[in-house]
């Protein structure tokens, strides 16, 4: 049996590298979105600022799992448009994660005290310049840690494509499961494979705060207001 | 032989239905230090936000070298461009260091070349006396000393006017001293500045012209010494004397 499963491996890293891309994709395309609907939030148009609550709500409500058959079954019905099942995960995936992603990245640009916005702007700043060289850099320290945890909880999330038939890395793993006989030994491989990858994102995620905590002790005091 | 720099033409200021400037009309020639004086929660520091569109203006006229001062279009950005401001809190850029946080408006807002950036920078660490922590984070910085890169700062884009906003009201006594030195010198040079402050013995010393504001109001303006031996108005007398108590 193990000798059967040992020839499955160059099969179970892709489907891990699927996995990996997957929901990484899906991470992108929501710190994108994540940082769009947090400015809608803080916004001074009221319409907007309505709009973008309620898209956060929405989605932060929702099962991925309902999402996903929306945009998997509902998309075709009602656009008349045929989504791949890797394209309608990571629409679902993505969905999701800037819903969350935009409550992380307003409590970062929030964090940032208000002398900070006003000496850039009394500097003759435009918007997007104060955004790239003040408020972001300090936004960063307060968005990193729970983006690592949003990516680590898309990428377990990412198991559901296995029911609209996605071969990613737990469809994989089931599929390796009928070949042997419904044997229990494919499920834990799955789960190992998982925790490796999560527990080496985690160990990443770490690193990269230690490497701006250095900056952090610098800025901690005097810094707000 | 003046230019008039700013002018304010019965300038409203409202928060909600409060009135925070209640119809404020002066001008401010070239080279004049005016010293904002007044009880707390007069409008003096709003006054002085209004002059660069941190806030806006309810009603009346701000024109600075000219240009009408509105805080919402995008013509404020050439105004501010042209303005120093020195905040009570600092407001340093926590992240960059001081020479960092004196160079970055030159670079990226007036597109200056970096050498001749730092070199300029170098010179102003020099005048605020700090070129010793030229490479030091504001954190790691004195209230006083965080005070002084925050003038450098706003002297680095060669402003027209410079603008001080309470800016020894959030410092330890003993700081207090090293920025108001700054400040005399920054006098000297014949800079034009206005000033919110409560450092009376600094506004007779070094201000061109002292105004009172109160309810949000002028009450009353005038040569500091002056205003200072003999303020004509009652409001202005018992103020003044409430704080010339306190400073002894």
């Amino acid at each position: 049996m193990s000798a059967q499963l040992l020839s499955y491996t160059p099969l179970l890293l892709k489907a891990a590298l699927v996995t990996i891309w997957l929901s990484w994709l899906a991470l992108l395309i929501g710190a994108v979105g994540g940082t769009l609907v947090a400015l809608a939030r803080m916004s001074t148009f009221l319409p907007l600022r309505l709009l973008a609550l309620l898209f956060t709500e929405f989605f932060r409500s929702i099962p991925i799992l309902i999402v996903l058959f929306f945009v998997f079954f509902g998309v075709p019905l009602i656009f008349g448009l045929d989504l791949s099942p890797f394209a309608a995960t990571t629409i679902a995936l993505a969905l999701h994660a800037t819903s969350t992603m935009s409550e992380v990245i307003r409590a970062g640009l929030e964090s940032v005290g208000k002398g900070q916005w006003e000496a850039a702007r009394a500097a003759g700043m435009t918007y997007w310049q104060m955004m790239r060289h003040v408020i972001v850099p300090q936004a960063l320290r307060v968005i990193l840690p729970p983006s690592v945890g949003v990516y680590i909880a898309t990428l377990k999330e990412s198991s559901l494509a296995s029911i609209i038939g996605y071969v990613e890395l737990t469809k994989t793993g089931l599929l390796i499961r009928e070949t042997m006989g419904s044997s229990f030994v494919p499920l834990l491989l799955l789960a190992l494979i998982y925790f490796l990858i999560n527990y080496g994102i985690s160990l990443g995620g770490a690193a990269l705060e230690r490497r701006f905590h250095v900056n952090t002790r610098l800025m901690t005091a005097g810094a707000g207001q | 032989m003046t230019d008039t720099v700013l002018q304010f033409d019965n300038v409203v200021k409202r928060f909600g239905d409060r009135t925070i400037l209640d119809g404020v009309s002066t001008s401010v020639q070239s080279g004049e230090i005016v010293c904002f004086i007044g009880p707390s929660g007069t409008g003096k520091s709003t006054l002085l936000r209004c002059v660069n569109g941190l806030e806006t203006i309810e009603g009346g006229a701000i024109r600075f070298e000219g240009t009408p001062v509105q805080a919402k279009q995008r013509s404020i950005i050439d105004v501010r461009r042209r303005i120093g401001m020195i905040f009570q809190h600092f407001n340093l850029y926590p992240h960059l260091t001081a020479l960092e946080n004196v160079m970055l408006a030159p670079v990226i807002v007036h597109g200056e070349n970096r050498k001749t950036v730092e070199e300029r920078a170098r010179g102003l660490f020099e005048k605020v006396r700090l070129s010793h922590r030229i490479n030091a984070y504001p954190a790691q910085m004195s209230g006083g000393e965080q005070q002084r890169v925050a003038i450098a700062r706003a002297l680095a884009t060669n402003p027209h006017i410079l603008l001080f906003d309470e800016p020894t009201s959030a410092l330890d006594p003993e700081t207090v001293g090293e920025v108001l030195a700054v400040m005399r010198d920054l006098a000297v040079e014949g800079r034009t500045m206005l000033v919110v402050t409560h450092e009376i013995r600094f506004a007779a010393d070094v201000g061109t012209r002292m105004v009172f504001l109160d309810g949000g109001k002028i009450v009353e303006e005038g040569n500091p010494r002056e205003m200072l031996a003999a303020p004509r108005s009652e409001r202005a007398r018992r103020f003044l004397s409430t704080i010339s108590n306190a400073a002894h």
